[in-house]
């Protein structure tokens, strides 16, 4: 019985810690998450139980808020600022394989565009929802969106503008990333300030996110369907050679 | 002498003690009301006529500029130009619809600035000697000869016009006028036409086109039109007008260009037709507009100044054949644009800081031109810097709900009563509400967080349901119901939504941000700013109070706020009028400094600061803050 209540304890204090971490986030806290990240580090918590339901819970939470129209952009970009300041005390604590598992997304500003709040949201958000990001920042050259796409074997690009003429930046990218072969291996996701659906139509990208909370359900959409492609691409290469011979 | 008199105003019902001899246009002004004045209360616009309903004996006889403007029918009536009366017995005054700003909605008029008249285009007469075999001068250096005989002035001739010059000469009895710009002699007219000499001054708009016929002679303007800028059918805002022009090539920019020149022209026509005069006699033409619609106006190839950094194709100003680029005037007119400062800085700031003279102030000025993109000009005589911010087109009513153009039956005006809770408003032509224009969505801002309805973040305070019946659940969200369906036109309950308060918290956030930023780069703080000019069509319309109280600007003390209209519009014919003042254009594109304020470091941080009504720092607007406090309805 003794036993048995210690643990109980034990996991009180584990749960207590993690609630601290979400209301860290929800209510933008810097101090508060890095305090309550320590202190999970401290009580035993699993890093990465710390990041997903700490840390993403609370971005979760207020991701739900800003949908239901009740927050808005400063208490966004606040709880993104809370979930980094608990990401640096509990993300040198990861085993090096989790991070990036789940999936890798490029991400930046297009060409000739040099507004990226939008993006920094974006990015916080992909974060939370435990992708790896590159940020690539703002007025990013086309070649450099597919350099970096290759070399980080990511699934996705995702691209944002504020402005309509940069939109053709966007397109430059869809035409390079045809060009090289790569369309269907790389997914692109779009969104910003001047992008609509019918944009995203005529650009020919894959996807496009009217906000921040949209971007991470269709990236994660975006990011399996690359992996169940390149699933069925070894599977029908492995065939392949039985055909060959066939003929 | 020092009593302080009380003055009604009506139909408001406010009332005010001023001390004896203020002019009825500043007891207005110190209680916010809006009377209409272009002229800057120097009595020579006629626009701000009110009646005395009493008090009458107590003012001032009328001044000769009331005896311009009155009919006789008005003065019986007790009709005075508040900008001439002068109180000094207790009054009430009416302020008809007319004379109220809000009737005029295309608003093309703003200050007059008098400059010397000093136009590239002169005319002289003269009477030459017939050639005769003693002198048999060619026809050129007879007119040539004259000119400097008679006039002092040498000049050269446009070889087109030489061509019909023997026949000219000989038909009108070697009697004629000769037309110059600058030294190039542009036309020879049969007979003395020296007394007809106009010149045209537009400002093109990205959404609406403001010319202006003014007379050489005189310097005056002859009439005024409005026209909506024809190219907003290949997008609303310039953006989507450039990656119109750059997808479609040529083509689609020279179509963007005629669109353009063919508006200018119905301008042309409308104002030659009432001014009695033919296009031929329009000699020159200025024009000021950003630095995208010069673009577009001139058929330079304007993909650049989409792309970061934002270079423009010409920063100087440009002289071109007004003929070459389709206007409809005089064959050889010259068209000039005026400089423009840089890629999102264009003529229409050039313009706007030649007309509130800040290069030569002693005092800091703050100009705001507010429109889909606003610029910020800051600066007195020995620095001037400038910056643009996308603000959007939330304040025109776009990707609002109910949000509408200021037409009629827009709400204009509104209130909340602070114990009530419920409304009052005005509506354009006082027709049944269809929707909600800018100046009302500024007001509504302002009213909702003044009675606690929203917080300063902008949320909706959802307790206050159990005190008003207004805020609710709708279709789309939390909304405040500003018109019950059976008072508007529409037949449905016009609202205003949370989403629709969103949009505006981040226009005015790109707005507060370019004031903020530049005052911290330019060294300044609110108690520096000696004047706040707020410029653009749209401004007249606004409450100064109001936009202070939801932080479109930074709090600066009322009187120092003052609506200059269309200022571009001025600068053009400023320049129309005087070769001075282009040269002076020149100096101030080359002076004024350019701020990228999306490429500060401090921009991200202070337009989240700016989101907040009125700002995430309370302290910075004590005057809110207290007034806030004072209502019980701060929420934090």
């Amino acid at each position: 019985m003794e036993h048995r209540h210690v643990e109980d304890e034990m996991m009180t204090a584990k749960e207590e810690v993690l609630k601290k971490l979400v209301q860290a986030v929800v209510d933008g806290n810097l101090e508060l998450a890095e305090e309550a990240a320590r202190e999970a580090v401290n009580a035993g918590v699993e890093p990465y139980k710390a990041i997903i339901d700490g840390l993403s819970k609370g971005m979760e939470i207020v991701g739900e808020k800003y949908d239901a129209k009740e927050f808005f952009l400063p208490e966004l970009l606040l709880a993104g600022d809370a979930m980094y300041a608990g990401l640096n005390v509990l993300l040198p604590l990861l085993p090096k394989r989790e991070a990036g598992e789940k999936g890798t997304v490029i991400l930046g500003v297009v060409e000739g565009d040099i507004h990226d709040i939008g993006k920094n949201i974006v990015k916080a958000m992909l974060t939370a929802s435990g992708y790896k990001v590159i940020d690539l920042g703002k007025d990013v050259p086309v070649d450099e969106f597919i350099k970096r796409a290759k070399e980080e074997r990511a699934q996705v690009i995702a691209m944002s503008t504020l402005m309509t003429p940069t939109l053709l930046s966007i397109q430059t990218v869809e035409e390079k990333l045809k060009a090289e072969g790569l369309k269907g291996k790389v997914k692109t996701i779009i969104g910003g300030g001047s992008v609509s659906d019918s944009w995203r139509e005529r650009a020919g990208s894959d996807a496009y996110g009217k906000d921040a909370m949209e971007a991470v359900s269709k990236v994660k959409l975006l990011i399996e369907s690359v992996k169940a492609a390149a699933l069925q691409l070894k599977d029908s290469e492995e065939q392949k050679p039985k055909k060959e011979k066939g003929t | 002498m020092s009593s302080e008199i009380e003055v009604v105003f009506q139909p408001y019902g406010k009332r005010t003690l001023i001390p004896s001899g203020t002019t009825i246009i500043d007891a207005a002004k110190k209680l916010g009301i809006d009377i209409s004045s272009l002229c800057g209360g120097r009595g020579t616009c006629g626009k701000c006529k009110v009646k005395v309903q009493s008090g009458i004996e107590g003012l001032n006889p009328l001044t000769e500029q009331e005896l311009n403007h009155l009919s006789k029918d008005e003065i019986e009536t007790n009709f005075r130009l508040a900008c001439q009366a002068r109180v000094t017995l207790p009054s009430i005054v009416l302020v008809p619809e007319i004379s109220r700003i809000g009737k005029q909605r295309l608003q093309t008029e703003g200050i007059e600035v008098p400059v010397e008249l000093k136009p590239l285009v002169k005319k002289y007469f003269l009477k030459l000697p017939k050639p005769t075999l003693h002198d048999a001068r060619s026809d050129e250096d007879r007119i040539l000869d004259a000119l400097k005989d008679e006039h002092g002035r040498s000049g050269f001739f446009d070889f087109d016009v030489a061509r019909s010059l023997p026949i000219v000469l000989r038909e009108s009895d070697w009697a004629v006028t000769t037309v110059m710009w600058g030294d190039k002699i542009i036309a020879i007219e049969p007979g003395d036409t020296t007394d007809r000499c106009f010149g045209f001054a537009v400002d093109i708009g990205t959404t609406k086109l403001a010319g202006f016929l003014v007379d050489l002679n005189k310097g005056s303007v002859v009439n005024v039109v409005a026209r909506t800028n024809p190219q907003i059918p290949f997008g609303e805002d310039v953006m989507s007008r450039i990656a119109f022009a750059i997808t479609g090539g040529w083509n689609a920019l020279s179509e963007l260009q005629k669109a353009v020149v063919s508006g200018i022209n119905e301008m042309i026509e409308e104002c030659c037709k009432k001014g009695g005069l033919k296009y031929e006699e329009i000699y020159e033409l200025c024009f000021a507009g950003n630095t995208c619609m010069q673009l577009l106006f001139l058929g330079l190839w304007p993909r650049h100044v989409a792309f970061s950094p934002y270079p423009p194709v010409l920063r100087r100003g440009v002289d071109t054949d007004a003929s070459k680029l389709g206007l409809r005037s005089h064959i050889n007119a010259n068209a000039h644009f005026l400089p423009v400062i840089g890629g999102f800085v264009g003529a229409d700031s050039v313009a706007d800081i030649m007309a509130v003279k800040m290069l030569e102030s002693n005092e800091t000025i703050m100009d705001i031109d507010i429109g889909t993109n606003t610029e910020i000009a800051i600066g007195n005589k020995e620095l001037v810097m400038i910056d643009s911010c996308a603000s959007g087109p939330a304040f025109e009513g776009m990707e609002i709900k109910f949000g509408m153009r200021a037409a009629t039956g827009a709400i204009e005006k509104i209130s909340i009563d602070s114990k009530t809770l419920e409304i009052n408003y005005r509506t354009i032509d006082d027709k049944a509400p269809v929707g909600i224009c800018g100046s009302g969505l500024i007001d509504i801002l302002a009213e909702l967080l003044k009675s606690g309805i929203i917080d300063v973040k902008g949320t909706f305070v959802k307790e206050m349901t159990k005190q008003t019946n207004r805020l609710r659940q709708g279709p789309d969200g939390w909304e405040f119901v500003l018109a019950w369906k059976n008072e508007t036109s529409t037949n449905t309950d016009i609202a205003i939504t949370q989403a629709d308060i969103r949009e505006l918290q981040k226009a005015k956030a790109a707005m507060h941000t370019g004031c903020e930023i530049l005052m911290k780069r330019i060294n300044v703080t609110e108690k520096d700013i000696d004047k706040l000019y707020i410029a653009g069509a749209f401004g007249n319309y606004i409450d100064p109070e109001n936009a202070r109280t939801i932080g479109i600007y930074p709090e600066i003390s009322i009187e120092k706020i003052h609506f200059v209209g269309n200022t571009a519009g001025t600068g053009a014919r400023m320049c129309l009028a005087s070769k001075d003042m282009r040269e002076y254009a020149e100096e101030i594109s080359k002076k004024v400094k350019y701020f990228e304020l999306a490429a500060d470091p401090d921009f991200q941080t202070e337009y989240i600061n700016s989101i907040y009504l009125p700002h995430v720092n309370l302290n910075k607007y004590p005057i809110t803050k207290g007034l806030l406090q004072r209502l019980g309805s701060l929420r934090l």
